[in-house]
């Protein structure tokens, strides 16, 4: 029984804090996470892309978390890249929001969220994601009336 | 024995089963799709230095992600948002507690569909000892002591620098000057 009971204390969680990171390799779309998980500006596929660019770097200049939604569906959120590792705000991630990248990394895995601590952006195709042509911009205001 | 035994199960047990904390949440909502209220007593902690070891200073001052460590069951949340309406994050607001044991009210996203848990908007934050819980909303007065050279009217985003010199350059939809042109002629 003894052996049984310590056994079980071996197999609970519960004292685990740090996690180890697993190098990766990963392509995808520098989002705004909290639009995008939450929906307060509409479905996923209108707050990514070119329609949501502006409000992308509001949120990111703002400190919401920037993430990376690989092909998948898979989003990392982004801790550092490169150098910087102002991860609420930080120049890097504003400069990158809703471009498409290749980031080499680690990641660590807790409590369901993947985080991603980016070494080294390898490959930066600026915006591809012309989601504008269906969605217009999200949200509307985003893109001041010119004529006002 | 016996209570060990039980305890011993319990602990596996534990992490499967969906905790409730709901309960005595006084979150306003948001009427966002998958919100669940929630108010749970955790440490705050800067989420680069629980995961990596890479620490810094009070937590980076509300430049790094900032995580809510639930004292209930270990589980490191993920806090996103604060409870201003205005693009603000929950980094500024939390980096004021740094390191200390709190209790947060807010709302929970839990998405089945985007396959997403332990994410959360921050509403307020109730210190050990206080009467009332401290609103999450200091965040764009925090933005606005950092960036004296940007005071005037209207919202934060649309003063902030660094916003308005990204979007001087490639524009709001981020493709350039010239398919901005070509959006507000068909557009407006």
């Amino acid at each position: 029984m003894r052996a049984f009971i310590a056994a079980a204390l071996l197999l609970a969680p519960m004292s685990v804090h740090a996690a180890d990171g697993t190098r990766v390799q990963v392509k995808g779309e520098i989002i705004d996470t909290w639009c995008y998980y939450s929906g307060v500006m509409g479905g996923p596929d209108a707050v990514v892309g070119s329609a949501h660019h502006t409000c992308a770097l509001w949120c990111s200049a703002g400190g919401i978390p920037v993430g990376l939604l690989a092909e998948d569906g898979t989003v990392y959120m982004v801790l550092k890249v490169g150098a910087d590792d102002a991860s609420a705000g930080g120049d890097t991630a504003l400069k990158l929001a809703a471009h498409t990248v290749e980031a080499d990394g680690m990641l660590y895995e807790r409590d369901g969220l993947n985080y991603l601590i980016v070494s080294e952006v390898t490959t930066d195709s600026d915006i591809v994601n012309r989601t504008h042509e269906d969605y217009g911009t999200i949200p509307a205001f985003a893109f001041p009336d010119p004529n006002k | 024995m016996k209570i060990a035994l039980s305890t011993a199960l319990a602990l596996i047990a534990a992490p499967l089963a969906a905790q409730d904390f709901s309960e005595g949440s006084k979150a306003r909502s948001w009427n966002l799709y998958a919100e669940v209220p929630a108010r749970f007593e955790a440490k705050v902690v800067d989420v680069t230095c629980e995961l990596t070891g890479n620490c810094v200073e009070d937590c980076g001052a509300g430049s790094r992600q900032m995580g809510l460590l639930r004292t209930a069951d270990d589980v490191l949340v993920l806090a996103m948002k604060n409870s201003q309406a205005n693009f603000m994050g929950a980094a500024r607001d939390l980096a004021l507690y740094c390191n200390q044991t709190v209790t947060v009210d807010g709302l929970m996203i839990e998405d089945e569909d985007l396959n997403v848990k332990n994410v959360f908007q921050v509403q307020t934050i109730l210190v050990d000892g206080a009467d009332k819980p401290a609103k999450a909303n200091k965040g764009s007065k925090l933005w606005a002591a950092d960036h004296p050279e940007a005071k005037g009217k209207g919202a934060w985003f649309r003063r902030d620098p660094r916003v308005k010199a990204i979007i001087a350059d490639e524009g709001y939809l981020g493709l350039g000057l010239e398919e901005d042109k070509t959006y507000a002629e068909e557009n407006f």
